[in-house]
């Protein structure tokens, strides 16, 4: 073949060239997306792997300057703490249900208040303060803001809020009053006045029979403040050993470079410049051994703590009440109840730790890989110790991709089935053009919808009294990972649905004609024959579909409410409707802001490193389920 | 056109009666006034120049055309066993289920062997196993494809031969007994070989069924049918005993076909 090609001919010597050309551009441009891709890994990686020998050696600080140490106490401390606000919690919960007439006509009172003098409130306030100092009020000022009050009373009567538990005659009376109300009036409307007295004079009537309560829960807390006392004492002097060392790194990191510039320098005045520099550069000795001494001599007195805090607890906590009548403080209570023990438990668990300790056990690589791959927290910029645990990114990820799959795979499967098997060709070309169309609606647009739309409406929605057996409501969280897989979900059906649709289309008409033949039904040989005939192309459909969702940035960054905790899935399914933080979320919010080359900066590719294997995955197994359709 | 009807002993009322029947896809008409009875428990044949309408008039018969959009019976009727077919209140799942159809390109699902079979008694709802596993092995036997496969039931049909998806084709359309078998080219795709045990599988079949096949094969017109009908630029040119339209056709046209010095 080859031969027949390069032999002379007179008609070929063109022709051939120009194929030549044509042939060569496109290769080119195929070679060049792929040097363009291998060096993206490869920058993706030279960034990236850094990480883990500076993540090591930061955790190697924590320990030997002794903040490890100090967590283990801290650790303990904060769940005190935590136990103690969900005890505080459950006990308002209780009062406030048992006012919440009380509490909601207040409320609803001072909401019709605040909608007579928003807008006015700052200068209103000035001039009070004017005239209770003796200046008298400027007129000018005075005026306009008679004039905003007028306008703003007009406002407020055209849309006045709902007051469901206020009778008819209070309603009328309390807009009567604000109506005629003089805008520099300093006390309460009397409707106002009254009822929050009520309200206050219910809770203290409720409180009563909680009495017993509240002493528990304020013993309970006093139980915590020696160790807290502890605590604070090692803190400062922990940081100050861990400044230390930092600063010790710092001046070895310039060190360093300054010696490899005097190897570079040609000049033999510079390189001993540099090498002088260098010189004084050489950084002190930490003082660690010091410190650490004072820090060990705090054992005993940290393992006491821990036995008194463990002793008095045990003893409070068996006081608690075992039901409480309102049902959002029985749910506290029980979860108080619950997590009693278990935090006895640690308690107990302490003292072994404490004085198993040792500043000079080494950190070993595979720590900080650890660390990254299981940590539970991401905590950076902090002034105690940055943490770079991937968890709470990862599930945050994955809850907001479930949620989306599970409401884009019923709409864009099932668009999908209907448009191809079903419906009338005037269906098609009205639905398939629309349903693309969501394709070009830009993120952050689709994202500023999410928030002020459908935020909004579902945590109203979640206020309803009707609606409070659903789980997790009401939320308190506008921007939650429902709302963000609701979005994404959106954006991912038009995905899902060409992709299946395709897959449908591609199914040979002679499987649905044979299956016509034999007597079949339409629905039959749809779902007999043709949607099995496309099941992999339709699953490869989902799985592009969550290679987009996964991928996505700007929606989950505007909506998912950025929050960096594992959800608590105590509450069951409750736990879709807090907010969370996502794997490309902390990339798009933090790489603007990190210094080039520290580890956090780092920290960030790695991240972006592992998002890239996880959608390159997702894609390759696609592909597979593709290709197995075409043969 | 004539009909030869009367010259035959047959005891049996025509199983097909097309009257005067015209098709059109869209605009474009591809049948024009057919005529003709095909008798029952007979293989007939048809046969003719490409685009002259066999496959069309086939298609009819089943009313398999109703999926082309735009394509109607534009004037006449089809009577099978005595019921007017074109009728709109006709139930077409039922009407397929009485006449089966197997298609020039054998199409088998991408299912096992034995789901391909047993797939329209578990449209019309049979689930017992036994029932099942019975007419399967029946209508494969039919298909004198049982021993070819008896051991592999369930792996997929795919990976047959050409010839055996056929059959497996043939086993799926008589599985549930129907009046009529309808065969486009059945063998078109096939090589000899394959072809000869199709046939063979005719003989066998007429026994049970009304057969009528599609075919560009004079010599397998001539082996299998038992009339044969010559059709020309969409019209019945000539309709009558397979011997007779081959060796004294009435019409110049068929004879000219038949000898092969058509054109
Ligand atoms: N789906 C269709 N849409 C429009 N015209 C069609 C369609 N199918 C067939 N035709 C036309 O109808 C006429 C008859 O076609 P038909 O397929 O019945 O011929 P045939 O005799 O089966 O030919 P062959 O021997 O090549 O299979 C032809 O002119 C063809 O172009
Ligand atoms: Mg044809």
């Amino acid at each position: 073949m080859s031969k027949t090609a390069s032999a002379p001919h007179r008609f070929n010597k063109s022709g051939l060239s120009l194929e030549k050309a044509i042939k060569f551009f496109f290769a080119s441009n195929a070679g060049l997306t792929i040097v363009i891709l291998v060096l993206i890994i490869v920058f993706l990686l030279k960034e990236g792997l850094g990480f883990f020998p500076g993540y090591r050696r930061e955790l190697e600080i924590y320990r030997i300057a002794g903040l490890e140490f100090v967590d283990l106490s801290r650790q303990n401390l904060t769940t005190h703490e935590q136990l103690a606000s969900v005890l505080n919690r459950a006990y308002y919960a209780e009062i406030n249900g048992k006012c919440a007439r009380e509490l909601k006509r207040s409320r609803e009172a001072a909401a019709l208040f605040n909608a007579f003098s928003d807008q006015t409130t700052a200068t209103r306030d000035l001039i009070l303060n004017n005239l209770t100092a003796g200046i008298d009020p400027d007129s000018e000022m005075l005026a306009t803001l008679r004039k905003n009050h007028a306008a703003n009373v007009q406002k407020a009567l055209a849309k006045l809020p709902p007051t469901p538990h206020l009778t008819l005659t209070e309603r009328t009376a309390l807009i009567d009053s604000l109506r005629s109300r003089d805008v520099t009036a300093k006390d309460d409307p009397p409707l106002v006045a009254t009822l929050t007295e009520q309200y206050a004079a219910a809770q203290q009537v409720q409180a009563k029979p909680l009495a017993g309560l509240r002493a528990t829960i304020d013993a309970f807390e006093a139980t915590g403040s020696d160790l807290s006392t502890l605590v604070s004492e090692m803190t400062t002097a922990v940081t100050a050993t861990k400044e230390s060392l930092q600063n010790a790194d710092i001046l070895e990191k310039d060190r360093k470079t300054l010696l490899a510039a005097a190897a570079r320098a040609k000049d033999p005045a510079e390189r001993a410049r540099l090498m002088a520099d260098a010189q004084a550069s050489l950084a002190e000795q930490a003082d660690i051994d010091g410190p650490m001494q004072s820090l060990m001599l705090r054992k005993p007195t940290c393992i006491e703590a821990h036995n008194a805090l463990r002793q008095t607890s045990s003893e409070i906590l068996t006081q608690l009440p075992t039901a409480l009548s309102q049902p959002e403080a029985e749910r506290l209570l029980r979860a108080a109840r619950k997590a009693a023990p278990v935090f006895l438990t640690t308690l107990g668990q302490a003292p072994g730790q404490i004085s198993q300790w040792r500043h000079d056990t080494r950190v070993p690589l595979s720590a900080a890989i650890r660390s990254f791959l299981t940590g539970k927290d991401w905590v950076t910029g902090g002034e105690w110790q940055d943490f770079y645990g991937i968890l709470p990114l990862l599930v945050g990820s994955l809850m907001i991709s479930m949620v989306a799959l599970c409401l884009a795979i019923p709409a864009g499967v099932g668009a999908a089935i209907y448009i191809n098997q079903f419906a009338s060709g005037h269906e098609q070309s009205l639905v398939k053009p629309v349903i693309e169309f969501i394709q070009a609606i830009p993120s952050v647009v689709l994202g500023f919808i999410g928030i002020l739309v459908f935020g909004s409406v579902l945590r109203d929605l979640s206020q309803l009294d009707s609606l409070a057996w659903v789980p997790g409501f009401p939320i308190e969280e506008r921007l939650n990972i429902f709302t963000a897989g609701c979005l994404l979900a959106l954006m991912s059906i038009p995905t899902i649905f060409s992709l299946a649709e395709d897959a449908l289309n591609n199914v040979p008409s002679a499987y649905s004609e044979a299956s016509d033949a034999l007597g079949a039904s339409r629905i039959q040989t749809s779902f007999r024959v043709v949607i099995p005939a496309a099941f992999s192309g339709i699953l490869a459909a989902v799985l592009l579909g969550l290679g987009r969702v996964i991928g996505e940035t700007m929606v989950v960054l505007l909506v998912a409410g950025n929050r960096i905790k594992i959800p608590d899935f105590s509450s069951g399914i409750g736990a879709f409707l807090q907010p969370s933080h996502t794997l490309t979320g902390i990339i798009a919010q933090e790489l603007g802001e990190v210094p080039l080359g520290s580890v956090h900066y780092r920290a960030l590719f790695v991240v972006g490193i592992l998002l890239f294997t996880i959608v390159l995955g997702i894609n390759a197994t696609a592909h597979k389920f593709v290709s197995r359709t075409q043969h | 056109m004539v009909n030869h009807l009367a010259n035959i002993a047959d005891p049996l009322p025509p199983a097909i009666r097309i009257d005067r029947l015209c098709f059109a896809y869209q605009a474009k008409p591809a049948l024009h006034g057919v005529t003709l009875d095909l008798p029952a428990r007979q293989v007939t044949a048809f046969i003719g120049p490409s685009g002259c309408g066999k496959t069309t008039l086939l298609r009819c018969f089943n009313r398999i055309n109703d999926r082309i959009p735009g394509a109607r019976i534009t004037g006449g009727s089809i009577h099978i066993h005595g019921i007017d077919i074109n009728r709109p209140d006709i139930d077409l799942q039922e009407l397929r289920r009485r006449v089966g159809m197997v298609f020039q390109k054998y199409n088998p699902f991408p299912k096992s062997i034995y789901e391909n079979v047993v797939y329209s008694l578990r449209l019309s709802g049979i689930r017992k196993r036994s029932q099942l596993d019975e007419s399967a092995e029946a209508a494969l036997r039919s298909a004198a494809l049982w021993d070819e496969v008896k051991d592999r039931l369930h792996s997929s049909a795919m990976g047959l031969s050409g010839g055996q998806q056929q059959r497996l084709c043939i086993a799926r359309a008589i599985v549930s007994q129907p009046d009529i078998l309808l065969m486009d080219e059945p063998c078109a795709a096939l090589d000899p070989i394959a072809t000869l045990k199709i046939e063979e599988l005719l003989h066998q079949l007429k026994e049970q069924f009304t057969i009528v096949i599609v075919t560009h094969n004079m010599a397998q017109a001539t082996r299998c049918a038992d009339h044969t009908a010559f059709m020309y630029l969409g019209k019945l040119v000539e309709f009558g005993p397979t011997l007779q339209i081959f060796q004294t056709p009435h019409d110049p046209q068929t004879l000219a076909y038949v000898t092969g010095s058509f054109g």
